[in-house]
């Protein structure tokens, strides 16, 4: 009941032409999943399909497009059914000094780290708040907490998105509670935005399907940091309540 | 919009709760043209939410189906503004309801040896009703048991799931102290996947309400229609009946025509609408000749009590299913029904509590201090442990200086004038001991010192009866200055009763629909 099946509907992965996204398509494919891969390139994307094997269908969409995104959403959801997860994986990192950068070229930015998970969020929900029920899992960074030098549109983009996951939590966890939001930091992954020394977006890929299956509503609002959840900073009045409530806060893990 | 607008309907419902969907679908299904209006969104009908007094932004609140703004309320004489636990979405504030629906007494109603009646009876009788009420709890689907110490006829009820085990200790035990509890009257179809709405939207036609008892079935019949986000702002007419509403539709202007108007705008609602429909043909409101419209404002008085189950009968999760009339009518006293709340004592329900006297308080207009009720409730809630919340309904009673009226700083506000009389006072005390002294023997403990108003139960505003001179309605709820103006809302009620007001206002709601429908015929 609380974990999604095949039978619920299909997965849709934005960003499934590379990286985190082909692992996280792969990885829904082998447990029985039709899987729907967003992404710009097309030949990346065949490439994703033919390494995953069962019932992977491609959608070449810029997520920054966001008439395309609707026409798109609503075209899957008529062609392989209701959307039953939602991973919002797309994003791109250009590394620019905030002196090269113009407005436009890192609002670009925000259009496809905030624009698009916001475009692919609403465009999915449209179906889950009929069903009243779903699943949306926000790839995330802590890149806004310290931004790093010339990442500036990178580090607002990802840091609004995060915001972006909290106002749909607020804004729709009271009313639907089976429709599931929240964050997931992959870690620092061995992929063309990550670091050479990173882990294997595969094994990550692992984590996060297994966390994008679960859909307890206790989950609304959570982050998790690879394999486990990050708990929320605690503010003074809260801590008083744990306190007398002898309820000590413990991280959930995955798996 | 615009084939709405230019239709002129049989009917025109305004308000969708427990009146307006039952009589809409009556009518309905009688083959008249009805169009609902409704002030708030119909909304994604799989919304699960319940009335939060915490969110305060209007939109935010419409969107939830809650009445968008504060009731600014003046009682004995100290303003204060809280959202009141009222609905404006289709099914109005029904769809949030604990769904108790309870057949009152028939003392509520007549006139009795030994128990005078405080208006001198309803201009409808008891045994006039209780057809009605049967209609009623058909299409209710109320489910549930009958009072041992009633004699009168059983209401048509079906049967109740099997109760938990908690709940058949919590019977065990009340039985065990001479009290008479049974079954909750309730109108939950305990469906496959039912998730026990009491007190949230249900998503599925399983917890029946103004919505999927009243309004959804109408518009299956293909013969009503239903517009939403619409506010109705004046009734307007002349020479004794309306001749069009002038409404906002998403904010702009619209004109509704129709041959007959039922207000079912709820009993704050209603009221507020005719007296702020005031107008050179009628200037002291529409349908006002009397000067009662708002006046005879009810709520009932509820008594918070917390009852744990015998040490061997603990149990968690709430208890939803047990009610009991011992303390109904006592000593000459109109009392009120004691019944499960359907909640348990936690720390959510009893921060909520502690605000709202918070709230009453002389410290109120100190911010900072309401989060110090936070304390309290998370030791209390280790205190109350499985105490289960039960409330004691009391009547209230008609008082002209207790009313709706239009607040000329916000004519656009819902505001009241309430004054706490002694009498009532005095009963109170007296529905408190008679209760302690019940559960002699049992561990209990009232939630409150202050009365509670039940700001949820509003009634009384346009009152039914057969003097044009004291009453707003006649006795089939049609304006005595309007000839096709009806209120079905709660308004009509000219006394509280001592139970949950849904299934009277659905019954009359039914019986008002057939007249309505055959004098159309003929």
């Amino acid at each position: 009941m609380n974990r999604i099946i095949p039978q619920d509907g299909i997965a849709v992965v934005t960003g499934a032409g590379s990286g985190l996204g082909r692992a996280l398509v792969i990885e829904l494919a082998s447990r029985g999943f039709t899987v729907v891969g967003v992404g710009r390139r097309s030949a990346a994307l065949e490439e994703t399909r033919a390494l995953a094997g069962g019932s992977v269908h491609v959608a070449p969409l810029d997520v920054a497009k966001f008439d395309d995104v609707i026409a798109e959403f609503a075209r899957i959801e008529d062609t392989f059914g209701p959307v039953a997860l939602l991973i919002n994986n797309a994003a791109i990192y250009p590394h620019r000094d905030i002196l090269d950068e113009t407005p436009e070229s890192f609002m670009h930015s925000v259009n496809v780290n905030l624009g698009g998970t916001l475009a692919c969020s609403h465009a999915a929900l449209k179906g889950m708040v009929t069903r009243g029920q779903g699943r949306i899992l926000n790839v995330a960074t802590y890149a806004d907490i310290a931004p790093l030098p010339a990442s500036a549109a990178y580090s607002v983009s990802k840091g609004a998105a995060r915001i972006l996951t909290r106002a749909l939590v607020a804004d729709l966890a009271d009313r639907f509670p089976d429709i599931v939001i929240g964050d997931w930091m992959p870690g620092m992954l061995r992929t063309g935005m990550g670091i050479p020394g990173g882990l294997p977006p595969q094994v990550s890929a692992k984590w996060g399907v297994e966390l994008a299956l679960m859909r307890d509503p206790g989950l609304t609002g959570t982050t998790f940091e690879q394999n486990r959840e990050v708990l929320p900073p605690q503010g003074l009045k809260s801590k008083v309540k744990s306190l007398v409530l002898m309820r000590r806060r413990r991280p959930r893990t995955i798996g | 919009m615009s084939v709405l607008a230019d239709t002129t309907w049989d009917v025109i419902v305004i308000g969708t709760g427990i009146g307006g969907g039952t009589i809409g679908r009556s009518l309905a299904e009688a083959g008249l043209k009805v169009l609902f209006v409704e002030k708030g969104p119909a909304g994604p009908r799989k919304a699960r939410n319940g009335l939060d007094a915490g969110i305060f932004d209007p939109v935010a609140r419409a969107a939830r189906g809650a009445w968008p703004t504060p009731l600014r309320a003046r009682v004995n004489g100290r303003s204060s503004e809280f959202f009141a636990p009222l609905g404006a979405g289709v099914g109005g504030s029904s769809v949030f309801y604990a769904a108790t629906l309870e057949r009152p007494e028939r003392h509520d109603l007549d006139p009795a040896p030994g128990r005078d009646h405080p208006t001198g009876g309803w201009p409808v009788s008891f045994d006039n009703m209780l057809g009605w009420y049967d209609k009623a709890a058909k299409q209710y689907a109320l489910s549930g048991g009958t009072d041992p110490l009633s004699s009168e006829p059983p209401l048509p009820l079906r049967d109740p799931p099997q109760m938990s085990d908690g709940d058949a200790a919590m019977m065990r035990s009340l039985s065990g102290a001479g009290l008479h509890p049974y079954r909750l009257n309730s109108a939950l179809r305990n469906v496959e996947g039912c998730l026990s709405c009491l007190g949230v939207k249900c998503p599925m036609t399983c917890k029946m309400d103004g919505r999927s008892a009243g309004v959804e079935p109408a518009l299956a019949t293909g013969n009503a229609a239903l517009l939403d986000r619409c506010e109705v702002r004046v009734l307007h007419g002349a020479d004794g009946a309306v001749s069009h509403v002038e409404a906002l539709h998403d904010g702009a202007p619209v004109t509704l025509r129709a041959r007959h108007y039922v207000l079912a705008g709820g009993a704050l609602g209603s009221a507020h609408l005719l007296l702020r429909s005031a107008s050179e043909a009628w200037p002291e409101g529409a349908a006002n000749s009397s000067g009662m419209v708002g006046r005879n404002l009810m709520f009932h008085l509820n008594e918070m009590l917390a009852l744990w189950p015998a040490r061997d009968a603990r149990f968690a999760g709430p208890s939803k299913a047990i009610s009991l009339r011992d303390f109904y009518h006592m000593d000459g006293q109109r009392f009120g029904t004691v019944q499960a709340m359907g909640i348990d004592a936690g720390y959510g329900e009893i921060a909520h509590y502690l605000n709202l006297m918070f709230e009453r308080s002389a410290l109120r207009g100190i911010k900072p201090l309401r989060q110090l009720t936070r304390l309290p409730a998370a030791m209390a809630a280790k205190l109350f442990g499985n105490a289960k919340v039960f409330v004691g309904l009391m009547e209230d009673l008609p008082y002209a200086d207790n009313r709706v009226v239009i607040d000329p700083d916000a004519t656009d506000a819902l505001s009241i004038e309430y004054t706490f009389h002694e009498e009532l006072l005095t009963r109170r005390r007296a529905f408190r001991k008679a209760i302690r002294k019940g559960l002699k023997g049992q561990r209990k403990m009232f939630l409150g010192m202050q009365p509670e108003l039940n700001f949820g139960h509003p009634c009384g505003t346009a009152r039914f009866g057969t003097d044009p001179a004291t009453s707003v309605l006649d006795a089939n709820c049609r304006s005595h200055d309007l000839r096709n103006l009806s209120v079905v809302d709660a308004s009509f009620m000219p006394t509280s009763l001592g139970v949950n007001p849904s299934l009277t206002i659905a019954a009359n709601a039914l019986r008002v629909g057939h007249h309505l429908s055959k004098g159309s015929q003929s």
